[in-house]
């Protein structure tokens, strides 16, 4: 059945399937130790997906960035400046701040990376450090406001029709990448520009601001998940968005969108970031000694990426 | 009649269930020229590919001096005297001309690569190969295509072939060192050696094989002497049905309006002072030798080269767009087919309708969004008007045979609907029938009144194709010719600056 599947489709295919054995899984062995299923209880998959939001957020920024075969290390201190300078502000500017915060730093990596000619892996990188230094000065001398806003509160904790505000929000943002990607030219360029840039560029599409505008993508992607973490976990602090690098990357990948460019569809990403999500919790419910978890998820990342790798290997 | 050296028994091939080679069977003797010739998608190149150990045969074998092999690597093919040049060129760019030509066995001193003795090494072969030119030091990816390919002739013969196999291998080359590769071909025929030989340049082919296989289809029609059959008659066997007269006809020289006018063209040593001009309905072809700066005048006027100076007018209006998506854009529309498709012109990996929309997102797109139904369309309509053979859009374009590949180029241009298109050696590895193809699509472009400047590397092309050449060398247009003043001795002397420095 997989073999049918096109290049495109099989990843997303087998990362939907392995979610399926995770939940399977995790059943079997709550059924075996407390005779419950609650990895099945519509209200706890809710609450999984609330908190995968946030990742789900940051994923999708970070996806437009490596289908142009580039990275973004900055996520970690850009979604935590956003946060922690929107809540200094507080009040109704707090959204905008934050926002505005990302598309900066996306406007600046974007810049270093197309006109600069910097690899993106070490530009991200620095303005990763650089932010967390002027965080650490802004919060060194005194202490800034940093509770939520009743805005973050409201996205990142309320719920309408019994499904919590922060699944609309990802949902939103999902709609809106997805049909950047697949029905304008800026989405099309994306992948022109991944795929092969001096083609591109020599098509006459200009590829400068197609780097910057997925890089501010990923910023404002960022930002917004800072914004509704902080609602999340009530207030903004340093180091809120170091969890979410390397999760974003994963998410992606696993996915299926090439880590070189040029190939990928965000119905991968979505999935890639539901089976991370779940693999944390179902681990986590098996109370397994700290150590265990670790090794389970980077097993389980570098074995799916083999088993794409094996399939996705293209000729030319 | 001698043994044959190679031999193949019934050798199938297929991809994806597609039948690439189907029950070959096939032989090349030693010391002979093997001429190996049929359109793009014929199978020659799975054909030499198992040969070299790059692909396993489905059925079939394969024997060498009369045992069965099968290769496993193309090293094993190198170690048992199979030695392939293939037509994308396999040097690493980042290395230097010595590390490439010794790059399978290095000369080793205490398990070191004794770096002296690797350069005597290359050296010897570059001397060979007439190109004591080019420094062994030099990195590879600095050197113009023409020279590189010397250099890959160069790697391919230290490896002491029995059977060597040269793919599109004069493609890019300058007719000196066509030349030289002639009599090193001739030198090798007389050592026992047995050279097969892929070219799509039928007086290659004359001048040089003595013996020639035609395949179409991926099945082995007839091996045959030279001599033995027309030109007319082996293009017939090659395509399986007739061809008319190899160029469309010229329409008569009339006074025109002209549409892009250069006056001294500078850019770094490359270019020195060009002066051309065009006219809206006119085929203008570009000669001389390769790197001549012919290259570079294509790129500086699509915008893509910085620090260009001179003056630069289209269409009345002054100025050198500042980019690609400014001289396709402009009120007076350029387009540019660039020299390597694979790298420059098309996005391999993409869908073929992605190729064929990416230089003209704006012309399907209501506000930023793309309308689905007008991009299908205009797909469809560009696939029909240039008929490329495809399974459907959404397949990777890489599926294509090289002349299609090239056809999606121009498709896609066309769908600009540009005003002066540049072509960079258009026609380079692509089958006759193809070729005839762009021919005809270039003066029908030209007869609804756009400009064409094309660079050519074959002669015949530039001289049965073009309503003026202009003959560039050393970054300057020494020469102009037009009417029955274009022939090949006519280009050819002005390629070599003779009739200038005898002046």
């Amino acid at each position: 059945m997989l073999a049918r599947l096109s290049p495109e489709d099989r990843p997303i295919a087998i990362a939907a399937l392995f979610i399926l054995a995770i939940l399977i899984a995790g059943t079997a062995y709550t059924l075996i130790t407390s005779g419950t299923v609650p990895l099945l209880s519509p209200g706890y998959l809710l609450q999984q997906l609330q908190t995968g939001a946030f990742l789900g957020i940051c994923a999708a920024g970070m996806m437009m960035v490596i289908l142009l075969g580039h990275i973004d290390l900055s996520i970690p201190w850009t979604l935590s400046a956003a946060a922690m300078t929107a809540t200094a502000v507080g009040g109704d500017l707090a959204l905008p701040t934050a926002l505005a915060v990302g598309l900066a730093v996306g406007l600046f990596n974007g810049f270093g990376v197309a006109y600069l000619r910097i690899p993106s892996m070490i530009f991200t990188l620095g303005v990763d450090t650089v932010l967390r230094g002027l965080m650490v000065a802004q919060t060194g001398g005194f202490a800034p406001q940093d509770r939520a806003t009743p805005m973050m509160l409201f996205l990142a904790k309320e719920k309408i029709l019994g499904i919590p505000v922060a699944i609309f929000v990802w949902a939103a943002v999902s709609v809106a990448i997805s049909v950047i990607l697949t029905r304008t030219a800026f989405g099309r360029s994306v992948y022109a520009t991944g795929s092969r840039e001096a083609a591109a560029y020599l098509s006459g599409i200009r590829t400068r601001r197609v780097i910057i505008g997925a890089f501010v993508t990923s910023g404002l992607c960022a930002a917004l998940a800072g914004f509704l973490l902080t609602g999340y976990s009530a207030k903004a602090y340093q180091g809120m968005g170091n969890a979410f690098l390397l999760p974003a990357i994963a998410a992606v990948v696993l996915g299926g969108t090439h880590i070189l460019g040029g190939r990928g569809r965000y119905a991968g990403t979505l999935v890639g970031v539901i089976l991370i999500v779940l693999l944390n919790s179902v681990l986590s419910i098996m109370q397994m000694p700290e150590a265990g978890p670790q090794i389970i998820y980077g097993t389980v990342i570098i074995g799916m990426l083999l088993v794409y790798g094996r399939n996705a290997r293209v000729t030319s | 009649m001698t043994e044959p050296i190679v031999e193949y028994r019934g050798i199938s091939k297929y991809f994806a269930g597609i039948r690439a080679l189907e029950k070959v069977d096939f032989a090349c003797r030693p010391g002979t020229i093997h001429a190996i010739l049929g359109e793009n998608g014929a199978g020659k190149s799975t054909l030499i590919k198992i040969m070299a150990g790059v692909l396993v045969p489905d059925a079939g074998e394969m024997l060498l001096e009369g045992r069965t092999v099968s290769f496993a690597s193309p090293d094993e093919a190198t170690r048992n005297g199979i030695v392939c040049m293939f037509q994308e060129l396999s040097l690493v760019p980042d290395l230097t001309v010595a590390d490439n030509i010794c790059i399978s066995d290095p000369p080793r001193r205490f398990g070191l690569i004794d770096r002296r003795a690797q350069v005597r090494r290359a050296e010897a072969l570059l001397a060979r190969v007439r190109c004591e030119d080019i420094d062994p030091h030099a990195l590879v990816r600095e050197l113009p295509l023409s020279r590189r390919q010397m250099v890959e002739i160069a790697k391919a013969l230290g490896r002491d072939p029995k059977v060597l196999i040269l793919d599109e291998a004069t493609s890019a080359l300058t007719s000196r060192d066509v030349q030289t590769v002639y009599d090193l071909l001739a030198d090798l025929k007389g050592r026992g050696v047995s050279s097969l030989f892929i070219s799509h340049r039928m007086h290659e082919v004359e001048a040089l094989c003595d013996t020639l296989s035609v395949f179409r289809n991926g099945q082995h029609i007839e091996t045959f002497a030279k001599g033995a059959h027309s030109d007319t008659e082996i293009v017939r066997l090659m395509i399986g049905r007739d061809v008319e007269a190899q160029f469309p006809p010229k329409p008569q020289p009339k006074a025109l309006d002209p549409i892009l006018t250069v006056k001294g063209l500078r850019w770094e040593n490359r270019l020195n002072g060009v002066d051309v001009s065009i006219g809206r309905g006119e085929i203008v072809g570009l000669g001389g030798l390769d790197g001549q700066g012919q290259k570079e005048l294509l790129l500086a006027l699509f915008g893509v080269l910085r620090g260009v100076s001179g003056s630069v007018e289209v269409a009345g209006k002054r100025g050198i767009p500042s980019s690609p998506y400014a001289a396709k854009s402009g009120s007076t529309r350029i387009a540019l087919v660039p020299e390597d498709r694979k790298t420059e012109g098309l996005m391999l990996g993409m869908p073929i309708a992605d190729n064929l929309l990416a230089a003209a997102f704006d012309r399907v797109s209501r506000g930023p969004v793309i309308d689905s139904g007008l991009a299908s369309r205009a797909v469809a309509e560009a696939l029909a008007k240039l008929q490329v053979r495809i399974g459907a859009p959404t397949d990777a374009v890489m599926t294509l045979s090289g002349g299609n590949q090239q056809k999606v180029v121009i498709a896609k241009w066309l769908m600009v609907d540009p005003d002066i298109i540049l072509l960079n050696d258009p026609t380079r590895g692509i089958d006759v029938g193809t070729k005839q193809e762009i021919y005809r699509l270039m003066r029908s472009l030209a007869d609804d009144g756009k400009a064409i400047l094309f660079y050519s590397s074959d002669y015949a092309e530039l001289i049965g194709c073009s309503d003026r050449v202009y003959v560039l060398y050393d970054g300057r247009v020494v020469s102009e010719l037009e009417g029955d003043a274009m022939t090949e001795e006519g280009i050819v002397a002005a390629s070599l600056n003779i009739d200038v420095e005898a002046a």
